[in-house]
């Protein structure tokens, strides 16, 4: 018997040699991808007997797009407080002094149903040397009025699914856009959201001590289209490009709304045009489509890279 | 590894020294069962007229069925009937394994060694539906297993040798032992090549491989007419080069497991039951880096996990003797696909280009002979199969199928009858036949598979429907003591054959693409095929073989598919003096004009290739040694067959010497 002894000793050993490990997929992806979907108190503010609770996801800022809620309560009994006329401002004070916004919605509306004010800031920069924000609310408790204003810390956004851009189009104007949704993208198609903004230069001068708000204005603007063409940059993805992918149209909440295909995870540049009403190219070129292996992606003028 | 291969060489010595007499390839089961055998295979011991140590797929080319698509000089991809792997079942003794290569690299067959082998079974077209749906046939490879209760303790055989053109240097040795309770087998293998050289004598890089096989099986008679037997095959291929692909073969590994239990009865209908459970796990490691024409680093690993069981009971009641056999298998096939950017620093890209796809089948098939004059006989059998899949990452699928259904089940009938009858030295034949199959996993879940053949990405389709094969099939012959003469056809008609067309969606993600294919459906394709096969014994010493064999197939338009065997011919003498025997054979393929250009074919000129070969045979005290000098190719013609990948050239003048010894 000891040939074949022999023979399943070999069979043993070569048993156990190295192999590698298949990826984790799902690991993989929410290591590069943070989700964050939990609404947490970013800031609090006190003014007489009220406390201002500003809740962002993940309880932090983040620079690009941020969903707030503003909730003001009793600082005794922690009850929510009847409150109207609420007014949200952020300013960045830069380093030189000048002082500037980012999208944001100056008048929050009440969700009865939800007891918060519903509001959102796009943070156009993060804290630091580029300059510091600030909070500047307003609001109304039974005809007296309270004004209050806060400094708070605007973090990267680590996320690279929730970039921004800002640029001047061939209108003139100042926009920026601010992608929304989807957090995590998957390799599959994703409803892709994304806010668009004008800059409203001021029509007067400043006025009042508080921050006029009429020089810090920014509209949400309507019925633009955000044409798209997602593509891998690298050069050795030649261009790589997805099917199915739908351009961005405004919807009854405000937003853009598109779709996105990632066949792949990676880098990925979402080429965009951006047209006004009358269909008109304000902002945007056309990219080559064609495979270009080695080459790296030509890029739109107007573009936002992710990565997922 | 280097470790573990001087440790089998040593093996292999010792082994010499130890063992006895030849070894049979039936044991005592087998040869009750052939008794009951049903269908008229081709059972062929694995050695060619030619060529004394063969590699499994040498041995399957002397089936003049049975053609190949060439990458290299390993691994070749066995077509049955011109159809390839997704429309035949391969197995080993009925057990199945699939492939963990997305690109071929890895059919069955690449998994064994001829000395781990006993026989192969080729069925033709729905007769081969007993291991499950298929539309072109089986091939099942039957593992060597030593009877119980022989004269001699112990067996084993020895062979060496030694190819000139590409250096490959092999050792395959045997061991056996048997006594009336227990038998052990044991077998292992080593194969190293180095690069081959062409007609023009120009190396053809990356076309080097090195193969370890070993197989081990202990059977334990439980009582007189029933047996216990564990069996195990690992193999494991290194540094293997596929000179039509851009990359190589880093490491593949299998091991294939079973456990069976056989009764045989001695009166009654049933006269055996054999059931079986097995497992098998493939791993497969490409490597593109030692290919210095690729921009782009690439990992692709693959895996392929499969569990299963089969049942068969043979019943002979009368004229009728019936085949019945319970086929369940659970696969689980993984490809995943990382890019690495040039800037490392950066972000690796991911896919799958399998996303864990799990494919189940359970099936029932059941074959029987109706032997109703002594001059004709009646075959007929049927299966019915349920076969199940789930796509885990359906995400990938749905990128060009969207809502696409993440499981999808489907019944897959098979019904086959034919008729034989024999008159004095004449037979005749004629046959139907009815199946469908179930997609592979790469038509129905395949996600950017490169096919360096046409240059094209494949995308998989979970929503194809059955292919459905409708077939005939004929055969006549004639056969005295000095003449044989057999012609055989066979006409396929396939609805929904599944193929890859053109997408105008997406973009080429493989570098070297030049764009997108999704697998679809034609509405049907035919294919034709003919052999012709004659012997001769001119004089007692010295006989004559021939073959012809033709195919065609057409698409739904009439236009050609790819693969196709043209006109080939085979043709050889032997001769015998004392203990030498001479060998002549020439074979070759006529032009192949009906190529298929949209999928990446050029016509193929014709070639013709001359071999010799000599033995001698002689003993050594108790040992029985064969001697072979031998040359393939001799006059180094430079050529491409028809279904070489890529038209890359087969090997150029090949001198070859082996030694054999049986103990
Ligand atoms: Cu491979």
């Amino acid at each position: 018997m000891k040939p074949i002894a022999i023979c399943a000793a070999i069979f043993c050993l070569a048993l156990s040699a190295c192999t590698k490990k298949k990826a984790d997929y799902q690991a993989e992806i929410a290591k590069v991808v943070p989700e964050y979907i939990e609404f947490k108190e970013a800031t609090s503010i006190e003014s007489g007997a009220y406390r201002i609770s500003i809740e962002a996801l993940n309880g932090k800022f983040y620079k690009g797009y941020n969903e707030l809620r503003i909730k003001v309560s009793d600082k005794q009994s922690k009850q929510e407080v009847k409150v109207s006329a609420v007014t949200f401002l952020p300013i960045i004070t830069k380093a030189d002094g000048t002082k500037a916004s980012g999208p944001h919605r100056y008048q929050p509306n009440y969700l009865a149903s939800e007891h918060y004010f519903s509001g959102y800031a796009v943070f156009t920069d993060e804290s630091g040397a580029n300059g510091e924000w600030d909070l500047y609310l307003s609001f109304d408790v039974a005809s007296t009025s309270y004004r209050v204003q806060k400094r708070v810390q605007v973090e990267k956004q680590a996320n690279k699914n929730l970039n921004m851009v800002s640029f001047k189009a061939k209108d003139g104007a100042d926009y920026i856009i601010a992608l929304v949704s989807p957090q995590k993208p998957k390799v599959a198609e994703n409803a892709l959201v994304a806010g668009i903004y004008r800059y409203n230069p001021p029509l007067d001068a400043p006025s009042g001590e508080f921050p006029d708000p009429g020089q810090f204005s920014y509209a949400e603007v309507g019925g633009y289209t955000l044409q798209l063409d997602p593509r891998m940059p690298e050069p050795s993805m030649g261009n790589h490009s997805s099917l199915n992918n739908k351009d961005l149209v405004q919807k009854d909440d405000g937003f853009y709304h598109g779709v996105v295909n990632y066949t792949m995870t990676g880098n990925w540049t979402l080429n965009l045009i951006m047209l006004n009403q009358q269909g008109q190219i304000l902002k945007g070129t056309v990219v080559p489509t064609d495979f270009t292996p080695g080459v790296e992606g030509v890029k739109s003028e107007l573009y936002i890279d992710i990565l997922f | 590894m280097k470790k573990s291969t001087l440790t089998a060489f040593l093996m292999l010595l010792l082994g010499i020294k130890v063992n006895a007499q030849a070894p049979s390839i039936f044991n005592d089961s087998t040869k009750l069962l052939k008794e009951v055998k049903v269908t008229a295979n081709a059972k062929k011991k694995i050695e060619t007229d030619m060529k004394m140590a063969v590699t499994v797929d040498e041995f399957l080319a002397t089936a003049d069925n049975i053609s190949f698509i060439k990458r290299g000089a390993y691994a070749w991809e066995p077509l049955l009937n011109n159809m390839s792997t997704e429309r035949t079942t391969v197995t080993i003794d009925g057990m199945h394994v699939f492939g963990a290569c997305t690109d071929k690299m890895d059919p069955i067959t690449s998994y064994v060694e001829s000395n781990n082998l006993s026989a192969v079974d080729v069925t033709s077209g729905q007769g081969g539906n007993m291991h499950g749906a298929t539309i072109g046939g089986s091939i099942d490879m039957t593992r060597r297993s030593t009877p119980f209760g022989l004269d001699k303790k112990w067996n084993g055989s020895y062979q060496t040798g030694f190819e000139f053109n590409n250096s490959q240097f092999f050792n395959l040795g045997n061991v056996a032992y048997s006594t009336d309770k227990l038998v052990a087998d044991g077998s292992i293998a080593f194969r190293k090549a180095g690069n081959y050289y062409d007609g023009y004598s120009n190396k053809v890089k990356h076309s080097q491989f090195q193969k370890f096989n070993s197989s081990l099986g202990l059977a334990y008679k439980t009582s007189p007419l029933s047996s216990v037997r564990l069996d195990a095959i690992f193999d494991r291929a290194d540094n293997v080069g596929f000179p039509a692909l851009p990359m190589d073969l880093w490491l593949s590994r299998a091991l294939i497991t079973s456990a069976t239990y056989k009764q045989l009865f001695k009166d009654g209908w049933l006269r055996a039951l054999d059931t079986k459970i097995y497992f098998n796990a493939l791993e497969h490691y490409m490597d593109d880096t030692k290919r210095s024409e690729n921009l782009v680093h690439m990992d692709m690993p693959g895996w392929s996990t499969t569990y299963g069981m089969l049942a068969k009971a043979n019943f002979i009641r009368g004229d009728i003797s019936s085949e019945v056999q319970l086929n369940l298998y659970d696969n689980r096939s993984i490809a995943e696909m990382t890019m690495y950017p040039q800037d490392r620093s950066k972000k690796t890209m991911f896919a799958y280009s399998w996303p864990w796809v799990t494919t189940r089948y359970g099936g029932l098939s059941i074959n029987n002979s109706w032997d109703f004059s002594a001059r004709s006989s009646l075959l007929f059998g049927g299966a019915l199969g349920l076969n199940y899949n789930r796509s885990k990452y359906v995400e990938f699928n749905w990128i060009f199928h969207p809502g696409a259904p993440q499981q999808k089940t489907r019944l897959l009938p098979s019904l086959h009858a034919s008729y034989q009858l024999k008159l004095n030295q004449f037979d005749f034949s004629v046959g139907t036949g009815y199946g469908h199959r179930a997609p592979s996993v790469s038509e129905a879940y395949g996600y950017y598979i490169y096919n360096s053949f046409d240059r094209y990405d494949y995308i998989g389709n979970p929503n194809l429907k059955n292919e459905i094969s409708y077939e005939a099939n004929a055969s006549a012959g004639f056969k005295n003591e000095k003449f044989g003469i057999k012609a055989k056809v066979n006409v396929f008609s396939i609805q929904n054959y599944i193929i890859g067309r053109v997408l105008s969606l997406g973009s080429p993600m493989n570098y070297q693409s030049v764009g997108v294919k999704g697998y679809t459906s034609l509405s049907h394709a035919q294919l034709f095929n003919f052999s012709l096969n004659a012997n001769y014994n001119i004089l007692e010493n010295l006989g004559w073989k021939g073959t012809l064999t033709y195919a065609r197939a057409t698409d739904e338009k009439g236009g050609n598919l790819p693969f196709i065997r043209p006109l080939s011919y085979q043709s050889s003498l032997s001769y015998r003096y004392r203990d030498f025997k001479f060998q002549t054979s020439v074979n070759g393929d006529l032009e192949q004009k009906n190529y298929s250009p949209e999928y990446g074919e050029d016509a193929t000129p014709a070639y013709t290739v001359l071999n010799l070969s000599a033995d001698y045979s002689f003993k050594l005290k108790n040992v029985s040694a064969v001697l072979q000098v031998a040359a393939e190719n001799l006059l180094n013609q430079y050529y491409s067959t028809y279904a070489d990948w890529g038209n890359i050239p087969r090997m150029g003048r090949n001198i070859y010497t082996s030694l054999k010894f049986k103990f």
